[in-house]
């Protein structure tokens, strides 16, 4: 059992309350989301295997490394450029998503671009780090919030005002032919693998088939919980109408005998601290990447640039995206990565037996 | 030069951050917490509702900690209305802690308010936990009462409607989203608890059952108790048993309820019922002899069949389904006209009660 | 060595030597033979010079069989160059010119070598004694507690001016070889006119000699001393100080006492939750505070945050004020309670403490639960077993603190986080700062 290589993928299973992964899905429960669910999961196992077993035939090497001495640095170029896009644009999606729900629920009366500040910064100390430090990172935020995401589990599934039939109605229309929109959302949750192209340099030796067992076991019961819950609490009928289904379910959790009687603000603050590792996950392995593109030693000024680029991006994305239009824009993403990560995942594991043979 | 950029940078972020940083701080002495709201019919004037904010005055001493304000406004919306009651008190007007939602019995029994839900279900600083009920005589009546046990602004209302204080099968509480979810879900239909608000307390024993959009009809305080067997929500309780002269009373325990849908082909469909009760004598007119027990718990089972049956079929005459029939026939089949169906079964259907009683213990006397 | 050579090099070192009031230099003589010493007599011990110099010189009459005896007595070396010399004598040696020969005579005299108690790192159980202010004491005391042959002792000094005697301890068997290099060339890369105590290594550590977090561990007991070397740590003693240096140190170091292995397993594992749990309390407590108070008062049931409301009722500031305001009383009173002798300390902390307190909520200008949440925080404060990593503490806690004023809950969550980035980021020689789970010491 691989710890770094499971805290990838399971980061990306906590995230997609926020990248609207639930909202996509319960939008589409009553016309295949049920169905689209089962598929993602033999769907996302399948990448997950595929692609790290080529990767870790290059142990403790990030892609920039395994590509070094490759001689078509067009082709290079164009490679990394187009993974950098997808990963900075899932993280900004996160970003910009969650932003959004700060100044709803925590900050009201605070700008946006205040809130983005303070992120920034947060992100940017983070991503300019070594890549095992971010790991280590990772691995603290990990523990100090897995306790308490598995307290908010436990609650809302002893909560009396779960309906066990309402998630059941939702479940009787299992055999509705799958959408490719909820196909591409459930997948999201597997796909932290990818994240393994820079986080392969932490990992040592290779995966065993334990890993996988394991992410299909968590997987399935993490996307029974992200689809499921919310429609428990707010009916199969009622759920669709709200905007942040699991905003929504977390405030309709009360601990009786808490300091803090909301689990919305337990949720809020578990969400503050991985929403902040998802987004500097995703902008390390996109800044890695860049760094790899060029063949020197990246400068102060150029490592600037790179990070006033990605500020720019966020500030332009929380003025000019509300959670409308960017609802509606991760949908096609989604469908887009799915797509590009079975490209990715086949050309890289044809290339790399070709390679290792 | 180095350490300059590196100054510079961290000014420019200060000064960024700080000329950013304009609004949202707000101590909590300038915030005027509300902690119920209550909303009635407009007696007279053009406007429809009246809304009244029950604000907590906190006091730094610690005797008199239950002081409050309420702030009554006309309006044709909840938004106008606090719109108006923000330009009458001097502090920030704040929903954050906005326990309890009254709401008249007039308000309920007229149709076209589910807009109020809405708005509730809608703002975001107004918790989805915050409890809903129905108020008698008037909804402003309600706030004004002052317990004297109170030792927070409505925080008689919020214990007993948690039941973090009393516990009681005669009241069923309900928070505002998920009132707001059985509004919608079909199969399911909302029910609200009915405050009565007398001089010093409250009286909360009754529901209001909804449909759709409004309260059709309510139930007293037995057929409460037994809608709460049927719940599954609360199992302590009495049952008053009466055999031949002799009445004793049963202190539940355990109250377990489990039903089925049948619905056999080319008979009539019915709905089994099975309610298991364990609990303590508690009381008795006459000495009960231990071994007569069974008896007793004979005729417990007999008058408790009676009596489910009849609530039952009296919400079913008023076409409600509080329970959730309806859903849980939808979530037990995976035809999509299951709904259509359903409404079709559900006048028809009978009820077949079997009831379980079981004496476990007579107290500290034989 | 010729007569001449030998007379230049006396007469340069006489010049050197300014001619202060302690100098001596001093002929003796016999009927066979004479010797001239030149020494600076209150830095040298002369009973040593007495009992191992003047009393065989006058004993042993032939001059062959006194020269045999001053080359193989274990306190006298041959001399190599003027400076080394020089270096000597400003240190204590005596300077010896015999029959056209110079030699270094070791009467350093041993002062402060009683060992003291323990002030800093105190524990109920377990060893009372720390280091004293004499090297080779420290030394013996570390080899008494860690009789290991393959304990290395190896020497340098530090400080342009102060010259100061610096040793490097590692267990050749355990230390990692890499670390061991990379100390030993920042120690020679340190570059102060005056070098006192390990402490200081702290701050020249950072290139821009502007650390917040220390990166070593400084401690008076030679039991820890014993335990890190055996866990392969390496050791820096500097003569004059009763502290060692250990290196390199990880934040686990720094929340550990020595009482964690003098006591039974459950014991030690609820200190050190209970250390955790306060470091936590005291770095994000008056962050929360603010925040919940004047951004998120939803945050708590309604219960409390009125009673919160109702203890801020008469305070006539903004809550960040507030914080400050006692903070810094805090602060205050910390720092006076170091500075006051022992015996008017406990006054000291009733007077601010309590009726200071006390008489602050009844005037209106601070709140209740503020009272209460300094205390705590001041109190959470010292649980950090190791000193410097206290103080580290009370600065970081302004940091989450002004965060939670501009940008509510969000940035005490957030501030807490680039704290522990931060402390991800650093690493002491080779080691990073801040794991999850750290790597085990070294197997043989």
């Amino acid at each position: 059992m691989n710890r770094y290589y499971f805290y990838l993928v399971l980061l990306n299973m906590l995230i997609n309350v926020i990248i609207f992964v639930p909202k996509i899905l319960i939008d589409y429960r009553y016309e295949g989301a049920v169905m689209g669910i089962l598929m993602a999961i033999p769907i996302g196992i399948t990448l997950n295997y595929f692609y790290s077993k080529a990767i870790t035939k290059f142990p403790e090497q990030g892609l920039p490394e395994i590509l070094a001495n490759s001689k078509h640095r067009w082709l290079k170029m164009i490679h990394f450029g187009s993974i950098q896009i997808i990963w900075f644009s899932a993280g900004l999606i996160t970003l910009v998503g969650f932003i959004d729900i700060l100044s709803r629920f925590v900050n009201p009366e605070m700008p946006k671009l205040s809130l983005l500040a303070i992120y920034l910064a947060a992100i940017f100390l983070i991503i300019q780090l070594p890549t095992e430090r971010v790991m280590y990172f990772l691995e603290i935020v990990l523990f100090l919030n897995i306790p308490l995401i598995g307290f908010i589990i436990f609650k809302a599934f002893t909560n009396e005002y779960l309906s066990w039939d309402s998630m059941l109605e939702v479940g009787t229309h299992l055999f509705e032919r799958p959408s490719l929109k909820s196909i591409a959302a459930a997948t999201y949750c597997f796909s932290g693998y990818a994240n393994l192209i820079i986080f392969n340099r932490v990992i040592k030796g290779k995966l065993k088939i334990w890993n996988f067992i394991v992410i299909f076991f968590i997987g399935v019961l993490n996307l029974f919980t992200t689809f499921f819950i919310p429609i428990g609490f707010h009916g199969s009928d009622g759920a669709q109408e709200y905007l942040y289904p699991w905003i929504s379910t977390a405030d309709s959790l009360r601990l009786t005998y808490s300091p803090i009687e909301r689990v919305i603000f337990l949720f809020l603050m578990f969400y503050m601290s991985i929403t902040l590792m998802s987004v500097s996950v995703h902008w390390h392995v996109a800044f890695e990447l860049l760094k790899g593109t060029f063949k020197e030693k990246v400068s102060m000024k150029k490592n600037w640039l790179v990070l006033a680029f990605f500020g720019g991006c966020s500030i332009v994305g929380v003025i000019f995206l509300n959670s409308l239009i960017l609802h509606k824009l991760t949908i096609y993403w989604m469908m887009f990565r799915l797509g590009f990560e079975i490209i990715l995942v086949g050309s890289f594991f044809f290339w790399a037996r070709r390679r290792a043979a | 030069m180095k350490m300059f950029s590196k100054w510079g940078w961290m000014v420019i972020i200060l000064v960024f951050v700080f000329l950013l940083n304009g609004c949202g701080f707000k101590d909590i002495d300038k915030r005027f917490f509300v902690v119920s709201i209550g909303v009635d019919l407009a007696k007279d004037g053009p406007k429809k509702y009246l809304v009244s904010l029950k604000f907590a005055v906190p006091s730094p001493s610690k005797d008199k900690t239950n002081e409050f304000a309420i702030v009554s406004e006309k309006a044709d919306s909840m938004s106008e209305a606090v719109r108006i009651i923000k330009t009458k008190v001097d502090k920030e007007v704040d929903f954050s802690h906005a326990k309890v939602i009254v709401l008249s019995e007039q308000v309920v029994k007229e149709k076209g308010n589910a807009g109020i839900f809405y708005w509730f279900a809608r703002r975001r600083d107004i918790q989805g936990i915050a409890w809903t009920a129905i108020a008698k005589p008037s909804a402003l009546a309600v706030l004004k009462v002052k317990p004297k046990s109170e030792n927070l602004p409505s925080n008689a209302l919020i214990l007993s409607l948690g039941k973090d204080g009393s516990e009681t099968p005669y009241v069923i509480s309900e928070f505002i989203f998920d009132m707001k979810y059985k509004l919608i879900e079909k199969g399911i239909d909302p029910i609200l608890p009915i405050i009565e608000a007398e001089k010093d307390l409250f009286e909360i024993n009754k529901v209001g059952l909804f449909n759709k959009s409004h309260m059709v009809m309510k139930l007293g305080p037995e057929e409460t108790k037994i809608l709460n067997y049927l719940r599954k929500r609360e199992e302590k309780s009495a049952v008053k048993v009466k055999k031949g002269n002799t009445t004793i009373v049963i202190d539940t325990h355990k109250v377990k309820t489990k039903y089925k849908i049948y619905t056999p082909k080319g008979k009539a469909p019915y709905i089994k019922v099975k309610v298991s009760v364990e609990g303590t004598m508690e009381e008795a007119t006459r000495r009960v002899p231990n071994e007569k027990l069974s008896d007793y718990e004979k005729a417990a089972e007999k008058s408790l069949n009676r009596e489910i049956e009849k609530v039952l079929v009296k919400i079913q005459k008023a076409n409600l389904d509080p329970i959730g029939f309806g859903l849980r026939y939808r979530s037990r089949h995976f035809n999509n006209d299951d709904w259509e169906e359903w409404k079709w079964i559900y006048p028809a259907i009978t009820f077949k009660v079997h009831t379980k009683v079981q004496i476990a213990d007579t107290g500290l006397i034989e | 060595m010729a007569t001449n050579q030998v007379q230049s090099i006396k007469d340069s070192l006489k010049n050197k030597i300014w001619p202060a009031e302690d100098v001596v230099f001093k002929e003796f003589h016999t009927k066979e033979k004479y010797i001239e010493a030149l020494y600076i007599k209150t830095i040298s011990d002369e009973t040593i010079i007495q009992d191992k110099l003047l009393k065989p010189f006058f004993e042993i009459l032939s001059p062959d069989l006194f020269l045999d005896y001053l080359q193989s007595s274990p306190l006298v070396i041959p001399f190599e160059s003027e400076q080394k010399t020089l270096d000597e004598v400003i240190k204590g040696t005596a300077i010896l010119f015999y029959q056209n020969a110079i030699y270094l005579f070791d009467s350093k005299v041993d002062r402060n070598n009683s060992v003291l108690d323990t002030t800093v790192e105190t524990t109920i159980q377990g060893p009372q004694s720390g280091f004293s202010e004499s090297l080779p004491t420290n030394l013996g005391l570390i080899r008494k507690r860690y009789p290991q042959t393959s304990l290395n002792v190896e020497s340098t000094t530090v400080g342009t001016v102060s010259k100061t005697d610096v040793m490097i301890l590692h267990d050749t068997r355990r230390a990692d070889t890499d670390t061991l290099t990379r100390i030993k060339q920042f120690l020679a890369s340190i570059d102060v006119h005056m070098f006192q105590t390990g402490e200081q290594l702290l701050d020249i550590i950072k290139k821009s000699n502007r650390a917040l977090v220390p990166v070593m561990l400084v401690t008076e007991r030679p039991d820890r001393v014993a335990v890190n070397l055996a866990a392969g740590k390496i050791i820096i003693l500097v003569s004059g100080s009763p502290f060692a240096v250990v290196l390199p140190t990880v934040m686990k170091d720094f929340m550990s006492s020595m009482e964690d292995i003098y006591q039974t397993y459950w014991v030690t594992k609820f200190l050190q939750i209970l250390r955790y749990i306060g470091f936590l309390t005291s770095l994000v407590l008056p962050g929360i505070y603010v925040a919940v108070t004047s951004y998120n008062p939803e945050l708590f049931r309604v219960q409390l945050a009125l009673s919160i409301a109702g203890s801020r009722m008469s305070v006539p500031y903004p809550s960040f004020i507030e914080v400050l305001l006692m903070l810094f009383m805090m602060e205050m009173l910390t720092e006076a309670s170091i500075r006051l002798p022992k015996a008017i300390g406990p006054t000291a902390t009733t007077v601010g403490g309590l009726i200071l307190g006390q008489a602050a909520t009844e005037a209106g200008l601070v709140s209740n639960i503020m009272i209460i949440i300094t205390s705590s925080v001041a109190i959470s404060n010292f649980v950090i077993p190791i000193n410097a990593f206290s103080f580290t503490l009370r600065i970081m806690k302004y940091f989450v603190l002004a965060l939670g004023t501009l940008f509510g809950l969000v940035g005490v969550v957030l501030g807490f986080f680039i704290l522990i980035a931060y402390m991800v980021k650093l690493d002491s020689f080779g080691e990073p700062f801040l794991t999850l789970i750290q790597s085990k010491p070294r197997k043989e």
